[in-house]
């Protein structure tokens, strides 16, 4: 297989294990953090779902962590090969360049902040 | 089509989201819920839930769709996949409510 192919394949996993991921778990972090917490509604009412989250230190840092890193490459990928479907086909390189540097910028800054945030996160439980 | 757009609040909710860990982390958690009780982005919130979910269970049809599985002599029909995936969603979603919000 070609490099070039062996790297769109691997992309196009990616996005797909993002779209599971975005699919069963960003749905439940939405409605936490989204709607139950400011709207007073359960189970969120009387405290603020992301700290509750990321007082389980390991689980919940990584759960955060693959919920926005998967959903994040999944919605950007998906987004902009749609804008190249719809018209802007001749702007598909600066488009995918644009794309991929939020995905990376993105990843890379969840886990520094996850991590300022939990420093002890690599330590045993 | 509509599909492809709901592709659009996956993303700005994750990116909204990631700014939020941003200011946990530096300290500025009171900002960051002053921020998610802000009228337009409560807004925001309901149709990127909306159209989350509509984009969760289109891909659970399409999954079946693409790769149905053969029991014997039957083979599954997307419906039945969005079904199963359905009841997955449900218990995975109580599950982290169970394990990391409620306890």
């Amino acid at each position: 297989m070609p490099q070039i192919a062996r790297l769109h394949a691997i992309l196009w996993g990616v996005f797909s294990m993002g779209g599971f991921i975005a699919a069963f778990l960003l749905p439940v972090l939405i409605y936490l953090v989204g709607i139950a917490y400011p709207l007073g509604l359960w189970p969120a009412a009387n405290q603020d779902p992301t700290t509750s989250i990321l007082d389980h230190r390991h689980l919940g840092t990584l759960l955060l962590f693959v919920t926005v890193a998967g959903s994040l490459y999944h919605g950007i990928f998906r987004f902009q090969s749609t804008l190249t479907e719809i018209g802007l086909a001749r702007a598909k390189r600066a488009l995918e360049a644009i794309g991929y540097l939020i995905i990376i910028i993105g990843i890379l800054a969840t886990a520094i902040y996850l991590l300022q945030y939990n420093p002890g996160f690599f330590s045993l439980p | 089509m509509i599909r492809e757009w709901t592709s659009f609040f996956v993303a700005v909710f994750s990116l909204i989201y990631i700014y939020e860990l941003s200011l946990f982390a530096s300290g500025a958690k009171a900002d960051a819920l002053n921020l998610l009780r802000n009228p337009g982005v409560i807004a925001f919130n309901v149709l990127a839930l909306l159209f989350t979910s509509y984009h969760a269970l289109t891909w659970f049809y399409l999954i079946g769709k693409i790769q149905p599985i053969k029991l014997g002599k039957t083979t599954s029909k997307p419906w039945q996949a969005l079904l199963v995936n359905i009841v997955l969603l449900l218990i995975i979603s109580y599950a982290v409510i169970e394990i990391l919000v409620l306890r």
